[in-house]
């Protein structure tokens, strides 16, 4: 037993991080360049999850949860769940369905989007072309479609839990990005002529931030274990994973914004992008209760 | 990263598991201390004499000098097995003989370690003060030097266990004029000693298991100082380091098993059709889950680094409020039943008013969000 990264682990994890924060910082995240995918592809990062990669789930869950604190473009999660299932080195858009109206994100140059219905992943082909608007997470451009193609389930159950530990790693990493930011505020924020962070109801917010980070990563890390251990248990690991970085990156991302006073709420101010993503992954690959108290942990 | 076990240590688990299934008490503990001394005392010789008390204690001192892992595995066995609390040994063997290890004299070391293992001399913990908790730097309990002993006078408050112990860590200001941290020294006290009253508090449980101990000229040796005159700071934080640390490994399989208790309690009574209590009891499944990740994660660091970071606290932190929820949502499952509730019952409203020390005692929750906020994210410290 041991969860912590390894050296070679440890190393590919500051890779990441370093390459994300200086070319896809998360304060550019509602303005991405045009060349962004080709920069992703050109690191690996969209093909990492593909069959002969033997990349293990432990790995990518590191990988994904850096990813996902600069708020990388959301249709790497589908991009890298439809590399490792079907194979191939397309782009995938990620579909959510809702009744009769289907949202598909980040769709530019791409042939199908894969989504979860029931418990199952599928792919739905894509008209040819898509008009793109921006909604409540400014970094993920979607379009709406009729959903009236019946999606191609994959014939592999774990592609559905493979989405869902990725989106569980973005969770993680924007409940990080969602402290560090606070944390750093209430360092240099002065009022009543001393550092914010020095009061006890603005460290205790901080504080808690941090205990959720703790939780929601410590159970990713068992859950991609459990996965990769292939084991009865690992769905439940999984969905508790995803609950707890869906949770984690919501409460810290309205944290964020009270942490930051008036200036939190500014459209200007970066704190609100972590607290939309947060809104959005929570509804890819959600956790239906029933997995919580149903399965076997 | 992995999450197995190898084969030695699969072998190990196999061990404890045989062991316990075949010598665990069927009779409950006593819910009294001075009841349940008799209890602890003959378990833990038990325990001894079967090889299984300080797991990773050196072998010199009575322990089996074995890793932290299988300290881990032995502890988990432990709790599924519903072994009992081990109570009245708390102290000793959970943060007083680790502070001695640490600490401690080879004399000291040689005299009390054993005797803490065999269950012999029950320790217990003189830290509070009536005007000194929280506020740990804040201690008024002297101890003026006079010829090779200290002379000891006044008060501690909330000491577990105090009026069945045979032995106290005891922390008092032996330098007259000393402010704060400095001028004070952790000394170990012989609870029989002349001088010292004890009075039994009762808690809101029923229980009779702390204490107000007063100190009325109690002459302790010089040589009871453990680290040096007036280092009693540093010696104290090794013991509150202890004493925050191991417990929780066991917490976190018992909170397994009471949350899947709560989920069939729920379904039996049908309450798990409310979707709040059903989405709050899926939540409450995940964080059990986490804590375990959270513990394995924590020793692996141990393990890789030596030593366990301020991560400690948020996993103390993160079990005291956890479990009280726990207790929160039994008493709620029970519907107005809870109201029947009488001192000396062992149920769930006992364990749930029992509960509440869990974010008061060895360092309010308030103290440990301050730590986390200064000693994890680099806040300013606000004391
Ligand atoms: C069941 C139980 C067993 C115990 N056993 C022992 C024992 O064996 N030996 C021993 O020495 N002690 C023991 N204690 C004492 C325990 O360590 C203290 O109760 C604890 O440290 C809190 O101190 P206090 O009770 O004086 O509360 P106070 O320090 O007066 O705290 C009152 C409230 O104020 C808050 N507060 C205080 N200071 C601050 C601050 N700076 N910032 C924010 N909030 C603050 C606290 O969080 C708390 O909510 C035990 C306590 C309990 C409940």
């Amino acid at each position: 037993m041991d969860l912590t990264p390894n050296s070679d682990q440890s190393a590919l994890q500051t890779a990441t991080a370093d390459w994300c924060r200086d070319n896809m910082p998360l304060d550019g995240a509602r303005n991405r360049p045009e060349h962004l995918w080709r920069d992703l592809a050109d690191m690996g990062w969209t093909g990492m999850t593909a069959p002969g990669m033997g990349l293990d789930h432990a790995t990518e869950a590191l990988v994904f949860a850096e990813l996902g604190r600069e708020l990388a473009p959301v249709g790497l999660l589908s991009t890298a769940v439809a590399a490792r299932w079907i194979g191939g080195d397309a782009r995938v858009a990620l579909a959510i369905p809702h009744e009769k109206l289907t949202r598909v994100f980040d769709p530019q140059d791409c042939a199908s989007a894969l989504s979860i219905w029931g418990n199952c992943a599928g792919l739905l082909m894509l008209p040819a072309s898509l008009d793109t608007e921006t909604g409540l997470d400014l970094s993920a451009p979607y379009a709406t479609i009729a959903l009236e193609l019946v999606p191609n389930p994959l014939d592999d159950p774990r592609a559905a839990l493979h989405l869902q530990l990725l989106a569980a790693a973005y969770g993680v990493g924007v409940a990080d990005a969602a402290r560090d930011m606070a944390a750093d505020y209430a360092k240099i924020r002065e009022q009543f002529d001393r550092p914010i962070g020095w009061f006890q109801s603005l460290k205790h917010i901080c504080a808690d931030m941090a205990v959720r980070c703790e939780v929601a990563r410590s159970q990713l890390y068992y859950a991609a274990c459990a996965l990769d251990a292939g084991g009865d248990d690992a769905a439940f690991h999984v969905a508790a994973a995803k609950r707890l970085a869906d949770s984690s990156a919501l409460d810290n991302g309205r944290a964020n914004i009270q942490v930051h006073g008036g200036i939190g709420m500014t459209d200007e101010a970066v704190p609100h992008l972590c607290l939309k993503r947060a809104h959005l992954l929570s509804f890819i690959a959600p956790v239906d209760t029933k997995d919580l108290l149903e399965s076997a942990a | 990263m992995e999450i197995g076990f190898n084969a030695e240590e699969t072998r190990f688990r196999e061990e404890c598991r045989e062991w316990l299934h075949a010598n665990v008490p069927e009779e409950k503990r006593p819910l009294h201390a001075a009841d349940a001394l008799e209890f602890d005392k003959a378990w833990q010789r038990r325990l001894f004499d079967a090889g299984w008390a300080g797991i990773n204690w050196p072998v010199e001192y009575g322990g089996r000098g074995l890793s932290i892992v299988q300290q881990v595995i032995w502890l988990e066995e432990y709790a599924q097995a519903d072994a009992p609390w081990i109570g009245a040994n708390f102290v000793g063997v959970n943060h007083g003989g680790p502070t001695l290890i640490m600490n401690a004299s080879e004399e000291q070391k040689a005299y009390h370690l054993p005797r803490i293992l065999k269950g012999d001399a029950i320790w217990c913990q003189g830290f509070s003060e009536p005007g000194a908790g929280s506020d740990l730097a804040g201690i008024n309990t002297r101890g003026r030097i006079e010829g090779d002993a200290l002379v000891v006078n006044g008060s501690k408050i909330w000491t577990s266990f105090a009026h069945v112990a045979d032995w106290q860590e005891l922390v008092l200001r032996t330098e007259e004029g000393s402010l704060r941290h400095k001028g004070l020294s952790w000394v170990i006290c012989d609870m029989h000693a002349p001088g010292i009253s004890i009075s039994p508090i009762r808690k809101m449980s029923g229980q009779v298991e702390f204490a107000q101990v007063f100190y009325d000229d109690v002459r302790i040796p010089l040589e009871n100082v453990v680290g040096g005159l007036g280092n009693g700071w540093r010696v104290a934080m090794s013991t509150l380091s202890f004493e925050r640390g191991t417990g929780f490994i066991a917490d976190q399989v018992k909170q397994s098993q009471e949350i899947d208790e709560l989920i069939s309690t729920a379904r039996a009574n049908g309450k798990i059709r409310d979707d709040r209590i059903a989405g709050e009891l899926g939540q409450m499944r995940a964080e059990v889950a986490a804590l375990r990740a959270m513990t394995y994660r924590n020793i692996s660091t141990v393990i890789r680094t030596g030593q366990p970071g301020p991560e400690s606290s948020v996993i103390r932190l993160f079990t005291s409020e956890l479990g009280q929820r726990l207790e929160r949502m039994g008493v709620l499952l029970m519907g107005s039943a809870a109201l029947d509730f009488r001192y000396g019952d062992d149920n769930i409203v006992h364990d749930y008013l029992r509960g509440f020390a869990a974010t008061i005692a060895g360092g309010t929750a308030q103290i440990q969000r301050d730590i986390i906020a200064e000693r994890l994210l680099g806040l300013p410290k606000s004391r």
